[in-house]
């Protein structure tokens, strides 16, 4: 050891005349710009999906009502409640959030002598609520998929000479992917309006379970192949994953679910219906309601007598929507389930003319009626009346049953904007295809292209398709010439479909008129109710609501044993009417226990 | 100079085979609680000493005073719930932990990172080492007495938590490396603010060096003292700075490359006489390493790119059965991941292996009996130890 | 590598098949007899003579314990995991203190946390983390720690949550 090692540690003194590091006042530090301070939360953007709830692991956070968020359609009206005797700031739960709205500030000191104040509602009045600077998810939402599968389709060219059905179906795979993305918040069931238990069967996907997942569909939907295919879907729009990314595929996996189960197997894991009850009920009309409520109260051990006019049950899903979008053969199996439960459907059988109502009372314990929306509106303008000039429901109706004198021109124009509009006017152009190997249809619709009230697939199918769709169209007059023969259709510029008080009155730009040419006009403009099998007594007996059967919450009319159900008193689509026929098949069974039912 | 020889002719010696039989009731001994604070120690942990005059006969490591239960808390939380607590495990060093734990989730998941996202992890992992070795350096000076060299890292380590705060979101718990990648790029004028610490760290070091290593005092209280015969590595499974001291260039870095360790250029430090000065030495110059690593990952590495890979929905996320084991080199030596899933959402095990589980458990109260009880305090904190690590 | 290792050493250790997880790892499984011996060989003359970690996997389900012995050949950048499996309510194993002196602490852990016994080791029933322990041992995966800490610990007072879906039922459609 050298005095060297004894002296130059002395040569340090120097940092004596170092000012202090230490900072003096700690609390005004500000924390750098993505620190992972205390939480924000957009109150508005916030769903209440209770994802950040989830994937704490601390379980830190609690999902609580809020004074001001109103529960209703994709938002729970909950909102995240954080307890800080438990966080541990490691924002996954910023990182998972599905709408981006809980986010966190670069704040981090707080005091209180309240120990309860550390439990908070982000978003409400926390003091960093405007502070801009904290922690933000750099990557996007990264914990769980945003990108729907893609579901497999026939090319425009291979579909448009045709009437097979266009989309494939999802693969075991690709089914699982898109399962996987969904994060079971559970906003989307009270959007259905049957109220599937959407999580649940999207998890039995994910879990490969299908025998699981078919009877979770059953437990709320008889008609699930039908709807896997066509249903509108409302669910997917109240999904969380909306927000940031594709909806889950919620409508492919319920069909992926049915086409994995072999018809068989449906009805055996569905079982056998209760013991008879002895109790009868007859139903009007096999579409998607009547034939709910009968696969209900069959269940239940009701004798169920189903009367249908046309040769063939289904209602619109046969007659209304087009082979391309719903195989008869799919719907076939639906229907056959229901009969497998020991439904009688008596096809070709008009109520009015075949059978009367009368005698349908004096038989049956009740009758419910589930007759739909079969006749289509008129547009009322100059010209629509006569030959050259079809509704839209008439078309397709004949084209289901073969009819061979259906019309079809090598030019045709469809006024109407909605999934009918788009259905025969997409049925109309395979029918050109096929006669004159090219397609000559104009779709006219009062609305532009953003508020199309048909599903967005249908305007991207229907373009691919050549059909040439115009929006904000007004339709004014159907073109004849001398000699009467339809020509086409002459339209003005829609500037306002609604007026002020947000009723129904469109408004013209007259000086941008276009004739649209087209040797047949095609309305779809609507439909409405054919109630004339009632006959005119019951007609007087019963209430009525703007030319619909009166019918209070629990689908009772006011004659005590009769009910209704589906698109004639309600609407407006399958999933709707499969809804109505379950209250229905339910008020039937709690009037029948109550001997309500008086003969 | 002088030196100091205790008169021992009063106390019994020490058995040769090591297992006297010590009776209390002689009076001749006394137990010594060494700990469970200690500045050299992060974390709780203590020896007790069974001392004759000034001299241990016998040390037994106690741990506990934080167990958790990490590695069971794991097991009931899925594959990204677990992240979060990962980095709890060790405090002063807790980016090791969240590698290892995303490398081996990634491993069974077949996950792909993105390459920038190597980069980031290689850093972090490097700002880390730096900010252990100045907890280590304040440590032994405190444990000698020598407070300043505390102060001193207190502060440069502050100056690198500031990097951190600014790069990963938090000072102490990252939480930065999530299985698939990491949480974000760097931000701007990260390098420029990144060198002013490191050539303020360099001019604390320079300090350091005359402070302590050219100290005399410093000298006599660890040359020659705590030696651990390098004949002792592989039995007591020594690794990092503690096996480099003495001759073994144990360092993960190099043994089995991981991140982008092959594409930097660097050598490992090593030192031959493995006693607690050597040990300080080795320790001394990999934080200039670390120094030359960071400039280098810094001016080396990718300017832009994705930093994060596709994750399923961690939600719903099960990972295939099987087990892999990852490692890396931290400060203390070679810091691993055991991970067995079994096809669940939940990992079905996860064991940590800590450097100091062998370094502060077997090989500590090996080499405690028969030195002086003023050594202690260097010699437990020359290993390295953090106790979370230990008992997880 | 992996592989001709393996090859030479099956015939006398009776191991199982060989899975490479990575090139510079592989897990074998071997009778819980054969175990000494073929660490010692693979320490003496393999140079897998770094004791990376002892530890135990419960699969309670199959009633057994799963001992993963990692062993490191440095100079070859080769791990290799030895695994041996236990009958689960016998739950003995032979020790390896002798052989890896730091296996003593592995040991030890594992019998205070698992119930794992190995007869010999040193200290082994000395406590190691836990104090005044009479439950299951903690590990082992039917001891249900959740539970523990509902009956040791109290919850905060005045934590209600709602899950979303139940929530907007009864706000929206009580009745179904």
């Amino acid at each position: 050891m050298s005095l060297r090692e004894v002296l130059t540690p002395f040569s340090v003194w120097k940092r004596v005349l170092d000012a202090p590091v230490s900072i003096a006042d700690p609390f005004s530090r500000e924390a750098s710009e993505h620190y992972r301070g205390f939480h924000k939360n957009d109150m508005e953007t916030c769903i209440g999906c209770g994802t950040c709830e989830a994937i704490c692991q601390n379980g830190a956070i609690d999902m609580v009502p809020v004074e001001g968020q109103n529960t209703e359609k994709g938002d729970s009206g909950l909102r995240p409640m954080i307890d800080y005797g438990r966080c541990c700031w490691c924002a996954l739960c910023v990182d998972i959030c599905m709408t981006g709205s809980l986010t966190m500030s670069n704040e981090y000191t707080w005091v209180d002598s309240d120990p309860d104040a550390f439990r908070f509602i982000p978003g409400l009045n926390e003091p960093w609520k405007d502070k801009q600077a904290g922690y933000k998810r750099e990557n996007g939402r990264v914990l769980s998929g945003t990108t729907r599968s893609p579901m497999g389709e026939l090319h425009a060219n291979e579909r448009i000479d045709n009437f097979n059905e266009i989309c494939v179906g999802y693969t075991r795979e690709e089914a699982i992917l898109e399962a996987d993305r969904c994060v079971e918040c559970g906003l989307c069931v009270a959007t259905c309006p049957a109220h599937m238990s959407i999580p649940d069967y999207i998890a039995a996907v994910r879990d490969q379970d299908y025998d699981r997942g078919l009877q979770l569909l059953y437990e709320t939907n008889p008609f699930s192949e039908v709807c896997g295919r066509i249903c509108t879907h409302k669910c997917e729009t109240s999904c969380a994953a909306v927000h940031e990314g594709d909806a889950i595929a919620i409508r492919w996996l319920k069909r992926h679910i049915v086409d994995n189960v072999p018809l068989e197997r449906r009805v055996e894991l569905i079982g056998a219906p209760k013991p008879a009850t002895g109790k009868s009920v007859a139903i009007i009309g096999a579409g998607p309601g009547g034939l709910t409520a009968a696969y209900d109260l069959a269940r239940e051990g009701v004798k169920v007598t189903v009367y249908e006019a046309l040769p063939k049950p289904g209602g619109m899903m046969r007659y209304g929507i087009p082979e391309y979008r719903l195989p008869y053969d799919a719907l076939d199996r639906d229907i056959a389930v229901i009969e497998a439960m020991g439904v009688t459907i008596k096809c070709a059988t008009v109520v009015g003319v075949d059978v009367q109502m009368e005698d349908l009372r004096q038989s049956h314990d009740a009758v419910i009626l589930a007759i739909g929306l079969q006749m289509g509106r008129g547009t009322r303008i100059p010209g629509s009346e006569g030959a050259g000039v079809e509704r839209a429901v008439d078309l397709l109706r004949r084209i289901t049953a073969g009819d061979p004198t259906v019309p079809v021109p090598e030019t045709a124009v469809v006024i109407g904007g909605g999934n009918v509009a788009f259905d025969i006017a997409r049925s109309m152009a395979r029918l050109q295809k096929i006669k004159y190997g090219r397609v000559g249809l104009t779709l006219t619709a009062l609305e532009d292209r953003a508020h199309f009230l048909a599903d967005k697939e249908e305007l991207v199918e229907g373009d691919e398709e050549g059909v040439l769709i115009l929006d904000s169209r007004g339709p004014q007059e159907v073109m004849r010439d001398p000699s009467g023969q339809v020509t086409g259709l002459r339209t003005w510029a829609v500037t306002s479909i609604f007026d002020a008080e947000g009723r129904f009155a469109p408004a013209y730009d007259e000086s941008d008129e276009q004739i649209h040419q087209g040797a047949l006009v095609i309305e779809a403009i609507g439909q409405m109710a054919d109630t004339s099998l009632l006959g005119d007594a019951l007609t007087e007996k019963l209430e009525w609501n703007r030319g619909r059967i009166k019918i209070d919450s629990e689908m009772r009319t006011s004659e005590p044993w009769l009910f209704a159900a589906g698109d004639a008193v309600k609407g407006p689509d399958v999933i709707n009417a499969v809804a109505d026929g379950h209250r229905a098949a339910r008020t039937v069974m709690e009037a029948i226990a109550q001997g309500e039912v008086v003969q | 100079m002088f030196s100091f020889q205790p008169d021992r002719s009063e106390y019994p010696q020490p058995g040769l085979d090591g297992k006297l039989e010590i009776d209390l009731e002689t009076g001749k001994y006394l137990k010594l609680w060494h700990g469970p604070n200690h500045p050299g120690i992060t974390g709780n942990m203590s020896v007790e000493l069974t001392v004759c005059g000034d001299e241990v006969v016998e040390g037994k490591t106690h741990v506990g005073y934080l167990h958790r239960g990490f590695e069971k808390l794991m097991e009931r939380r899925t594959f990204i719930q677990v992240f979060p607590i990962v980095c709890r495990v060790c405090v002063p060093e807790p980016d090791f932990n969240e590698y290892c734990y995303a490398a081996a989730v990634e491993e069974l998941a077949g996950i792909e990172v993105p390459e920038l996202a190597t980069w980031m992890r290689t850093l972090i992992l490097e700002m880390g080492r730096f900010n252990s070795y100045m907890m280590f350096l304040g440590g032994i000076g405190g444990a000698l007495g020598l407070g300043i060299t505390g102060q001193w890292m207190t502060y440069v380590r502050d100056l690198m938590l500031d990097r951190f705060e600014e790069l990963t979101g938090a000072r102490i718990y990252h939480m930065f490396i999530l299985p698939g990648g990491v949480r974000g790029h760097l931000p701007e004028g990260f390098a420029a603010r990144m060198e002013e610490v490191l050539q303020t760290a360099e001019t604390y070091l320079a300090d350091v060096d005359k402070v302590m290593f050219a100290n005399s005092v410093f000298q006599l209280r660890t040359k020659g003292i705590g030696v651990i015969e390098p004949a002792l590595f592989e039995p007591y499974g020594v690794t990092g700075p503690n096996a480099r001291a003495g001759g073994v260039a144990k360092d993960v870095r190099k043994d089995s490359p991981y991140l982008v360790y092959d594409q930097l250029d660097f050598e490992v430090a090593t030192g031959m006489d493995s006693d607690i000065f050597t040990r300080a030495k080795v320790r001394r110059a990999d934080i200039q390493t670390s120094i030359d690593l960071i400039r280098q990952i810094l001016k080396k590495m990718p300017k832009d790119g994705p930093v994060m890979a596709k994750l399923p929905n961690v939600l719903h996320w099960k990972i295939p059965r099987g087990e892999t084991y990852i490692k890396g080199e931290c400060s203390r030596g070679e810091y691993g991941y055991y991970l067995v899933t079994d096809g669940s959402g939940y990992p079905r095990r996860i064991n940590v292996r800590g450097p100091s589980y062998t370094h502060a458990m077997a090989l500590l109260e090996h080499l405690i009996p028969g030195t002086n009880i003023s050594d202690v305090a260097a010699l437990m904190v020359s290993l390295h130890t953090y106790p979370p690590e230990i008992e997880r | 590598m992996m592989r001709d290792l393996h090859a030479l050493l099956t015939p006398r250790h009776a191991l199982g098949p060989l899975e490479i997880r990575r090139e510079n790892l592989a897990f074998v499984t071997l009778p819980a007899s054969n175990l000494r011996g073929f660490l010692t060989e693979l320490r003496d003359t393999q140079g897998f003579s770094h004791l990376v970690l002892l530890t135990a996997v419960d699969w309670l389900e199959e009633g057994q314990f799963q001992l993963t012995y990692m062993m490191n050949n440095r100079a070859r950048d080769l791990t290799l995991g030895v695994r041996v499996m236990l009958d689960r309510t016998t739950a003995q194993m032979d020790s390896i203190h002798d052989l890896w002196p730091t296996a003593a602490t592995y040991q030890r852990e594992l019998k205070e946390m698992f119930g794992i016994t190995f007869p010999g080791s040193p200290r082994l029933d000395e406590e190691f983390i836990l104090e005044g322990w009479t439950d299951l041992p903690p590990y082992r995966r039917d001891f249900d720690s959740l539970a523990y800490s509902q009956q040791t610990y109290a919850e905060r007072p005045g934590r209600v949550t709602h899950d979303p879906r139940e929530y907007m039922k009864s706000k929206l459609y009580p009745g179904g």
